[in-house]
């Protein structure tokens, strides 16, 4: 596969604070990356170093084989950006916005406006064309906001963040448009701090901590490292500190954690653990209100490896 | 690209209804307010002849000077008339003309001239004011007469009388205080085009707006994209002092006489300036928006304030004391040069006025290019 995306040892540092040390990934054609960390990782700055919006102290970084630089108009017109902030004109209506940044692309008149209904299609905002931005809610805002960055058909998109205060309807559009994109071969950057969204569009991710990467793979790979392989919750249930003692030493039992009423037991393998809980549960007379199980998530990846959560 | 930055920085501009207000209707909102406030001063300002006694008894006759300049002043063929002189030989005669408000005051020579008034008032300071005058100057010529008797006289009262002429020669006849207003309002709506230099800019800069990231991004380049960005907003800008042009001249019945191509000219150039100042402040501070505005509101409030727009005084002041002030100050430049149509006959002072404009405007695009040359940004 051709490699569109090369980074090599890049470090961009803000006065004494290193946002980004020695960082050195790709992107191959038609891939979806993720690039997933907390807030203050180094996601944005990756990406604005990325487009030549900062300057950086040290590194390659090159797109479509070629250096990257701000007067590189060759590549800037098959890149597409979908900025975390909202980046529209409040004067101009839906179609004129998309139409202008789209017009700062595709000089064709009449093959832009092809581009710009289709991007509206994509989007879903076919009904409001003429609505001025205020007029729109944030989730509509943020289509637009999508619609604006890749109407001009990019080869390669970067998405930062797109779905931050997002309504779920509008998320699982969002989504299911940049699955869309992919679908017709665009090459995708994908940042964000929800995990959902990496393991349901991303091929491949790199977590990134305090500007470095920590992990690296596809979401499976990555799921495989935590040493957990099943947690199971317990909802509204009472316990002594004999009962407690008794969890603990159940066959296959990592870690359990009660707080207040919900009790939480980590696995270390994942196989029949669920049954075998229930039934020590009714034999010891334990009621509760809800059990369930999950595997585990880029989440608990992410904590194991750093001791943090993702949105912290 | 250029056409279509253009043409959509118009139209974002178009929509922006503080700019709009600003650059369209303050003005001619504030041309309105100097109409109906200054257009009565003026014409309430031509001094009407007042009537006037003179006790005509043997002091008054005695002083020659003083009696024929108040025989020139009450002459009907003088078109500067003050006064319509009534001559009596008893004080009570003019007293009791006095009391009955047939004058406004009278002139009794005993050993120096007294003027007796009955209440204060405008033609009674006046009355007090121009015999005063007259003294001043019989004084001035009796000194003259003591220090070096009769020689040289005549050339003494031509060197006075040329002083004066002076002053009546290089002024404009016809001077106005609206009109002096109406130019401080042109010169005021030339400099707020940098709101919309200064408005155009930051959208295109990724370091101060999220679209300013998005076009960054683009293949547009920033020389291009900026360009097109300012000449919308001058575009703008002439539009807005085209509109207050035809309120003025139109509707308002202003008279630019026979220096209309160069007040619109300098306005031009004077609207160039103003848009310079916005665009060097948006290039070259890296604050939010709402503090460039400020900034530029403060720079340009202070040039206004330094080049007299708010008191003429205050352009004397600085002229007479940090002269090189005034001399890079675009609103004093703007002023100055409209004044000066104003005031005298040549249109030196005129052209070096707008010299200086230019050259402003030439190093305020030096700085804003040297600010904008980077493309990209260490921190956004």
């Amino acid at each position: 596969m051709k490699k569109v995306i090369e980074v090599e040892h890049l470090t961009k540092k803000y006065k004494d604070f290193i946002a980004v040390s020695d960082l050195s990934f790709d992107v191959e054609e038609g891939e979806v990356l993720g690039l997933l960390g907390p807030n203050g990782s180094g996601k944005s700055t990756t990406i604005n170093c990325l487009l030549s919006l900062l300057n950086y102290e040290d590194g390659i970084i090159k797109i479509l084989g070629q250096v990257m630089s701000s007067t590189n108009y060759d590549v800037k017109k098959d890149i597409g950006v979908i900025f975390q902030d909202i980046a529209v004109f409040e004067e101009l209506t839906v179609y004129e916005n998309i139409d202008y940044f789209c017009g700062l692309y595709i000089e064709d008149k009449q093959l832009r406006k092809e581009y710009v209904i289709e991007a509206i299609k994509l989007v879903g905002l076919e009904d409001f064309q003429k609505f001025y931005p205020k007029q729109l809610s944030g989730g509509l805002l943020r289509r637009l906001n999508i619609a604006c960055g890749i109407a001009h058909k990019p080869k390669i998109i970067f998405l930062d963040e797109p779905t931050v205060a997002v309504d779920p309807q509008s998320r699982e559009n969002i989504l299911a448009g940049i699955l869309n994109l992919r679908k017709k071969g665009a090459t995708i950057l994908y940042t964000t701090h929800y995990m959902e969204e990496v393991e349901m569009i991303c091929d491949r991710v790199i977590i990134l901590d305090k500007g470095k990467i920590i992990a690296s793979g596809s979401p499976l790979e990555l799921k495989n490292l935590a040493k957990i392989e099943e947690k199971v919750t317990i909802e509204d249930i009472s316990l002594k500190k004999t009962d407690l003692e008794k969890i603990k030493s159940l066959k296959n039992v990592e870690e359990v954690s009660y707080n207040k009423t919900t009790l939480i037991i980590t696995y270390k393998k994942g196989q029949h653990n669920l049954p075998l809980l229930v039934e020590f549960l009714k034999k010891e007379n334990l009621e509760y209100q809800r059990i369930f199980s999950e595997r585990p998530t880029l989440n608990d990846v992410f904590l194991e490896l750093t001791g943090k959560e993702l949105r912290d | 690209m250029f056409k279509h930055n253009f043409i959509y920085t118009l139209k974002i501009l178009g929509k922006n209804k503080v700019l709009i207000f600003w650059t369209f209707a303050f003005p001619i909102i504030l041309g309105t307010f100097f109409f109906l406030a200054f257009s009565d001063i003026e014409n309430n300002e031509k001094l009407d002849v007042f009537p006037i006694a003179i006790v005509e008894n043997d002091n008054f006759n005695s002083r020659m000077g003083f009696k024929e300049t108040f025989e020139v002043l009450s002459d009907d063929n003088n078109e500067d008339k003050l006064f319509d002189v009534s001559y009596v030989l008893e004080e009570d005669v003019a007293l009791e003309m006095l009391e009955n408000k047939d004058i406004v005051g009278y002139i009794l020579v005993l050993d120096e001239p007294t003027v007796v008034v009955a209440k204060s008032g405008i033609n009674e300071t006046i009355l007090q004011v121009t015999t005063d005058q007259i003294l001043s100057h019989e004084k001035v010529l009796e000194d003259y007469i003591r220090k070096n008797g009769n020689s040289r006289l005549e050339n003494f009262v031509k060197v006075m009388m040329d002083d004066y002429s002076y002053v009546l020669d290089n002024s404009n006849k016809n001077m106005s205080y609206t009109m002096v207003e109406y130019y401080t309002l042109i010169a005021m709506t030339c400099l707020y085009g940098g709101t919309l230099g200064l408005t155009a800019l930051n959208q295109n800069l990724a370091n101060m707006s999220q679209r300013g990231k998005r076009i960054e991004v683009s293949p547009s380049p920033k020389f291009k994209v900026v360009l097109s960005s300012i000449l919308a907003s001058f575009l703008i800008s002439l539009i807005g002092l085209f509109l207050l042009f035809l309120f003025l001249v139109f509707l308002l019945k202003v008279d630019f006489g026979l220096f209309g191509g160069h007040v619109v000219l300098l306005a031009i150039v004077g609207n160039l300036a103003g848009l310079a100042i916005g665009v060097a402040i948006a290039s070259c501070f890296k604050v939010k928006e709402g503090t460039k505005l400020g900034i530029l509101l403060s720079v340009t409030m202070l040039g206004c304030f330094l080049a007299g727009m708010m008191g003429i005084t205050m352009k004397y002041v600085v002229d007479k004391n940090v002269g090189w002030i005034n001399m890079i100050n675009p609103a004093n430049l703007i002023t100055d040069g409209f004044y000066s149509l104003y005031y005298y006959d040549t249109l030196t002072r005129y052209w070096w006025d707008l010299l200086g404009l230019l050259i402003f405007i030439g190093v305020m695009v030096i700085v804003s290019v040297l600010a904008l040359r980077r493309n990209s940004y260490d921190s956004i």
